[in-house]
C-alpha cells in the first residue's frame, strides 16, 4: 500500500493531478490551498516511498518563492481596504492584503508540492507508454521522446569533453555569469552540429526496424488501469472536495 | 537459388548534388549467399545499403533511376515497413540505434512494429535470444553494455523479425579486433543455423577472414594507397616524461617517457583507461603525479568539438602563437584559411585541430582514437600527416584499435588494461607475444602474419 502512488497510472495520475490544478485555480481565499497543500502531504505521506531530504531540496526554492510572494503583496499591494490588523514601523497592513499575501503563497506550496508529487512518484518511461496506451499519444511522438531520454546521458558526456577541449584551447573560464552564459554558446553548437546527425542515424534505425509511426496493434509492456487508480482517485477528489468545502466544516 | 535483391543500371543522387553517387550499377544477390560490398567512403556504399531496405529514396528526396527488384518485385511496390522485416539492417554505431531502456524493451519494441500478438512475444524474445545466446543480457540496460555487446543486441533485434536477407553497415568499425573477430565467429555460426543472406559494408575485410563468399567493389578505378612501413624519427632526447601519474578515478600510477619525434600507439582492451590517460596527461581531470612538459596537445576523435572561432586562420591563431601564419602554410590550410572550421572535411579538420596545438607551442600531441571508421584513403592521409609532423619533431601518442596502422607507424607500443599501463614495448616484441595480445585484445596485424606463415 505505502507504494501505491508509484504503482498508479501515470494517465490518470496525470488527469487527477490537472483536475485538482484547474479547481484550485478558482479559489481565492488562502484557506483553500492551505487545506488542499496538507492534503497533498498527507497523501504523499501515507502512499509514497520518496526521499523527503529529496523533496525538501526540490520544495526550497518554492518555499523561498512563497515567501517572496507573501512579503512583496504586502508591501506593495494597492488594495488599502479592510481593518488594519497588523502594523510594523509605519506599515499598515489590512486584512485584505493579509489574505491575498496568503493566498498567493500558499497557492504556489499546493501547486508545487502537487507538481513535485507527480514528478517523484512516475517513472518517465512508464508515463510516456501509459500517454500512448490510454490518451492515445501518437506513437511518433512517444517514441521520439522515448529516444531522446536515452540520448541525455550521452549528450551529458559529450556537454563535459568538450568544455574539457575548449579549457585546453584556453578559452578562459568566464566569471560573469552573464560571460559564461554566452560561453556555454560555443559548447552547445558543436553539440548541435553532433545531435542532428545523432538523431538521423536513430531515426533510421527506427525505421529499419518497421516503425512507421502508425498505431500499435498490441502492447508487450500494458499499462493498465486497476482498483488502486479508482482508489486513488477517489482520494484525490476527497482531498480536493474537502479543501473547497473548508468554510462549511471550518466555519 | 533465386534471386533476393536485383539492382539493374541504377543511377542515383542526392537532391542538391550534380554528381551521380551511384552511377548505373547492376548486380544481383541470391539467397543464402554472403556479400561484402567494399568501396572508399563516399562511393556511396551506405547509400546503396540503404536503397536496399528502402530507407532511401524516400526519406532524402533522391533521384533514382534504373529498377531496383526486391525478392523479385518492384522495390516501390511493398508498403512502407513491409521489407524492413524481410530485409533488416544492423547499423554502424553502436551507441544511436536503441530506443528503449532494456534489451528485453527493444526486442519487444521490434515486434510491437511488425504487430505480433502479445502472446507471441514471449515466445519469440526467449527464441531469439536463445539462438543469439544472449539470454544473460535480457534484462540488461542497454546503454550499460559494451559495444561488441550493443553490436549483438542490434543483431538480434534484426533477427527477432525473422528476415531473409541481413544487412550490415560497418558493424565492426566500433569494436576493438578481437571484440570484432568475436563477433564475426558469432555471426558465422548464427548464419550457419538461420540460413540466411547477409549483405554487409566495409572497408577493411581483414577482421572478417574468409567469411564472405563474394566481394563486389564501388571502387571507381581508384587504387587505394598501400601504407609503407615508415622509418623511425626518433632523436636522442626526452620529449615527454611522465612520472607516477595517477588520477582518482580509474587510472593506476602510470610513469613512461617519450623520445623527441617518436610515434607510439597506446592500445588496449574497450574501457582499460586509454581515454582516461589522454586526459590526465593534458590535465583536463585531477591527477597527481608530474608531466613534462606542461604543455601537452590533445586531439580528441571528432576535432571539431576544439574550435572555437568562425575561421580556420583564427583558430590556429587562438592560442596567441606567433608562426601562425607559417604553422597555415606547413599544414596546407592555406586554401581553406577563410573557410569555417565546421565547413571543411574530417581530414581538413584534424589538420587545423593539429596546427592549433602545434601554434600553441604544443609539441607532444595525444590523439584519441583517429582512425576509427577511416577508409583507406583518410588512413593515409592521417599517416602522411603524422609522419611528416613526426619528422619535424613534433611527438605523438595514439589511440587506436588498428593495428595494421599501427604497424606501420609506430616506433613502440603502450599497452593498457584495467586502469592500468602494462608497459611500453617495441611493436615487434607485441606481435609475436601471443599471450601479451590476448590479454590485450589485440590482434596481429597481417603482414606479420603473412611473414610468420613464410617462415613456418
Amino acid at each position: 500500500m505505502k507504494n501505491a502512488l508509484h504503482r498508479m497510472n501515470p494517465s490518470v495520475k496525470f488527469l487527477a493531478i490537472t483536475i485538482c490544478m484547474f479547481t484550485m485555480a478558482f479559489f481565492f481565499d488562502p484557506w483553500t490551498p492551505l487545506v488542499f497543500w496538507v492534503g497533498v502531504l498527507v497523501l504523499q505521506f501515507f502512499f509514497s516511498e520518496i526521499d523527503w531530504k529529496k523533496w525538501l531540496l526540490f520544495m526550497l526554492p518554492f518555499f523561498v518563492t512563497a515567501f517572496g510572494y507573501f512579503w512583496t503583496t504586502l508591501v506593495f499591494a494597492e488594495d488599502g481596504s479592510g481593518s488594519v490588523v497588523w502594523s510594523i514601523w509605519n506599515l499598515q497592513i489590512t486584512e485584505t492584503q493579509l489574505n491575498h499575501a496568503l493566498s498567493l503563497s500558499f497557492r504556489v506550496l499546493a501547486f508545487s508540492s502537487l507538481s513535485l508529487l507527480f514528478a517523484l512518484t512516475t517513472n518517465p518511461v512508464t508515463f510516456i507508454l501509459s500517454l500512448m496506451q490510454q490518451l492515445k499519444l501518437s506513437p511518433k511522438i512517444a517514441y521520439g521522446v522515448m529516444v531522446g531520454y536515452q540520448f541525455l546521458p550521452v549528450l551529458k558526456d559529450e556537454f563535459i569533453l568538450i568544455g574539457q577541449a575548449h579549457r585546453l584551447r584556453g578559452a578562459s573560464e568566464e566569471k560573469n555569469t552573464l560571460q559564461r552564459l554566452l560561453g556555454v554558446r560555443r559548447i552547445l553548437i558543436p553539440m548541435l552540429a553532433g545531435a542532428v546527425r545523432k538523431a538521423e542515424r536513430a531515426a533510421f534505425a527506427m525505421e529499419a526496424r518497421g516503425f512507421t509511426g502508425e498505431r500499435r496493434s498490441s502492447y508487450f509492456r500494458v499499462i493498465s488501469i486497476g482498483k488502486v487508480d479508482a482508489a486513488l482517485v477517489i482520494l484525490f477528489l476527497f482531498v480536493l472536495v474537502l479543501s473547497c468545502t473548508h468554510i462549511w466544516w471550518l466555519g | 537459388m533465386h534471386e533476393v535483391i536485383h539492382f539493374d543500371k541504377v543511377s542515383f543522387r542526392y537532391p542538391d548534388e550534380e554528381k551521380w553517387i551511384l552511377d548505373e550499377l547492376s548486380f544481383t544477390v541470391k539467397r543464402g549467399e554472403r556479400i561484402v560490398i567494399t568501396g572508399p567512403s563516399g562511393c556511396g556504399k551506405t547509400t546503396l545499403l540503404y536503397i536496399c531496405n528502402r530507407l532511401y529514396p524516400d526519406n532524402c528526396d533522391g533521384i533514382l533511376s534504373g529498377s531496383v527488384k526486391l525478392f523479385g518485385k518492384n522495390n516501390s511496390s511493398f508498403i512502407p515497413g513491409e521489407i524492413n522485416h524481410r530485409i533488416a539492417t544492423v547499423f554502424q554505431d553502436p551507441d544511436s540505434q536503441f530506443c528503449m531502456q532494456t534489451v528485453e524493451e527493444e526486442l519487444a519494441f521490434t515486434l510491437e512494429n511488425l504487430h505480433v500478438k502479445r502472446d507471441e512475444m514471449e515466445n519469440r524474445i526467449r527464441d531469439v535470444l536463445a539462438l543469439t545466446d544472449l539470454t544473460e543480457f535480457r534484462y540488461a540496460v542497454i546503454q550499460k553494455l559494451s559495444g561488441g555487446q550493443k553490436q549483438r543486441i542490434a543483431t538480434a533485434c534484426a533477427l527477432i523479425m525473422k528476415p531473409e536477407v541481413l544487412l550490415l553497415d560497418e558493424p565492426l568499425s566500433h569494436l576493438d579486433p578481437f571484440t570484432a573477430k568475436k563477433y564475426v565467429e558469432w555471426l558465422d555460426e548464427l548464419q550457419k543455423k538461420y540460413a540466411m543472406t547477409i549483405v554487409a559494408i566495409e572497408h577493411r575485410l581483414d577482421l572478417w577472414g574468409d567469411f564472405f563468399e563474394r566481394s563486389i567493389s564501388l571502387n571507381k578505378n581508384e587504387i587505394a594507397p598501400v601504407l609503407i612501413k615508415r622509418e623511425s624519427s626518433k632523436q636522442k632526447n626526452d620529449s615527454l616524461v611522465v612520472d607516477k601519474l595517477q588520477a582518482n578515478t580509474y587510472l593506476q600510477e602510470t610513469s613512461f617517457t617519450l623520445k623527441r619525434g617518436e610515434v607510439a600507439v597506446l592500445a588496449g582492451p574497450n574501457g582499460s583507461g586509454k581515454t582516461t590517460l589522454l586526459k590526465a596527461l593534458c590535465k583536463l581531470i585531477p591527477s597527481s603525479g608530474t608531466v613534462e612538459p606542461k604543455l601537452v596537445g590533445y586531439v580528441p576523435q571528432s576535432p571539431e568539438f576544439l574550435f572555437l572561432t568562425k575561421k580556420v586562420q583564427d583558430e590556429v591563431g587562438f592560442g596567441g602563437g606567433n608562426n601562425t601564419e607559417e604553422m597555415i602554410a606547413r599544414l596546407q590550410l592555406l586554401p581553406i584559411a577563410d573557410s569555417h572550421p565546421f565547413a571543411v572535411s574530417h581530414g581538413q579538420k584534424r589538420r587545423v585541430a593539429i596546427a592549433a596545438m602545434l601554434s600553441d607551442g604544443r609539441e607532444v600531441i595525444l590523439m584519441d582514437e583517429p582512425t576509427s571508421g577511416q577508409d583507406a584513403k583518410a588512413l593515409s592521409e592521417l599517416f602522411q600527416l603524422i609522419d611528416e609532423r613526426a619528422r619535424e619533431g613534433t611527438t605523438f601518442l595514439i589511440v587506436t584499435h588498428d593495428m595494421e596502422f599501427a604497424n606501420c607507424l609506430a616506433d613502440s607500443i603502450l599497452l593498457m588494461k584495467d586502469g592500468q599501463l602494462t608497459g611500453k614495448f617495441d611493436a615487434d616484441i607485441v606481435w609475436s607475444d601471443e599471450q601479451l595480445l590476448m590479454d590485450h585484445h589485440l590482434l596481429p596485424p597481417k603482414e606479420v602474419i603473412h611473414r610468420e606463415k613464410c617462415f613456418a
